[in-house]
């Protein structure tokens, strides 16, 4: 061959991606991926097309697409995928790349709120307290739970379970089926006042720091209140 | 450990007692992509067998959606599809739940994951299936306790 006929061979250098371990390279272009997506189509997305984007180094165009974000990363693509890409986090990996602030909707202030003050809702510890008890006494008014009472912070409790922040927002009625789970058990369990959070946002922001501080204040509590088991709902 | 594991273990030793005949409405289950396909791809266990279970003890008949297990459909809710505002694509991927919920002719749908739960619950009147109730695997437990 000679030397003019020679491929470029800064062409193959695919950038960041480059060293990213989710096999992506393999891609056969079979598209069992694409077909088995349902969301395939909407806004011209489909997984074999991002994986061959990611491959190719054309990591810039989806950082800004909305592609990865109307993927749930259900892995139904990755179930079928004969070369066994792992295509699910793939698309997390591209979601870690948007800048913070242009990360869509609420998922990003979510995750900062908790990082910040413990929960996704910055709701004070006095506020949370308030909710828990109230709800604990409209349930007491219901027959059969006549005695029942939330513990909170019970130092060598069994059991701690988080709470997943709908559960304190919106659907506080949602709070009552552990409850009466537990009280039927008779379970000896707790919920902490501070660090309660159950939901962990950095997952679907691609942020691994964040989870591992959630994740972290999780046994924080464990520590503090001397509990060796977890029940972590969400 | 697991919401899985918890109620077996109540429900197995005797701490807790469920009452069979309270729900009789045709009803189906949904397994969550993080509870099932998910933890089987990245963990080597998907919690598929301890949900129906469970569920068993709660109610004599229920449905299977189809396709199930490691083929199930998601229900457009999980990866925080929820909060990022992109809630035209959202619905529309909930398409395909819909269909299958539709074909076992349900009208009490249990889930055990807060997002699928939200997610149903907000798309079904899209769909014309106001009347589907979307139950939390433990709230079906709370709600057949014997006291």
């Amino acid at each position: 061959m000679d030397s003019e006929d020679r491929m470029e061979m800064t062409q193959l250098e695919f950038g960041r991606c480059r060293s990213w371990p989710h096999s992506q390279d393999y891609c056969i272009t079979c598209g069992l991926c694409s077909s088995a997506c349902p969301v395939s189509g909407v806004d011209g997305f489909d997984p074999r097309k991002m994986i061959r984007m990611i491959s190719f180094g054309l990591d810039d165009d989806l950082v800004v697409s909305r592609w990865p974000w109307i993927c749930t990363m259900c892995g139904k693509c990755e179930h079928v995928c004969p070369m066994e890409i792992h295509i699910a986090d793939a698309v997390r990996n591209v979601r870690s790349l948007r800048p913070r602030a242009d990360v869509p909707g609420v998922l990003h202030k979510g995750l900062e709120a908790a990082l910040d003050t413990g929960n996704n809702l910055r709701l004070p510890r006095e506020d949370f307290i308030f909710i828990l008890e109230d709800v604990a006494e409209e349930l007491a008014e219901e027959e059969g739970y006549g005695d029942f009472k939330v513990p909170i912070d019970k130092k060598g409790a069994r059991l701690l379970t988080t709470i997943h922040n709908k559960l304190v927002n919106t659907h506080t009625d949602d709070l009552k089926h552990w409850w009466k789970i537990f009280h039927a058990a008779q379970e000896d369990w707790t919920v902490a006042s501070e660090n309660w959070e159950g939901t962990s946002w950095g997952y679907f922001t691609g942020d691994n720091e964040a989870m591992k501080v959630m994740a972290g204040r999780i046994i924080e509590q464990m520590e503090r209140l001397e509990i060796d088991t977890l029940l972590w709902p969400e | 450990m697991t919401v899985f594991d918890l109620l077996i273990d109540y429900i197995q030793s005797g701490r807790i007692h469920l009452d069979k005949f309270r729900f009789t409405q045709p009803t189906a289950y949904h397994d969550p992509c993080n509870y099932g396909r998910k933890a089987q791809m990245r963990f080597g266990h998907g919690f598929f067998e301890e949900p129906r279970w469970i569920l068993s003890q709660c109610m004599k008949d229920w449905r299977e959606l189809h396709p199930t297990r490691m083929d199930q459909v998601c229900c457009g809710g999980g990866g925080g599809t929820l909060t990022t505002g992109y809630n035209d694509e959202r619905i529309f991927y909930g398409r395909k739940k819909m269909d299958q919920i539709k074909g076992t002719g349900a009208r009490m749908l249990v889930v055990p994951c807060h997002s699928c739960h939200g997610q149903l619950n907000n798309i079904k009147e899209h769909y014309d299936m106001d009347a589907l109730q979307v139950k939390y695997l433990w709230e079906l437990v709370a709600d057949c306790l014997v006291l």
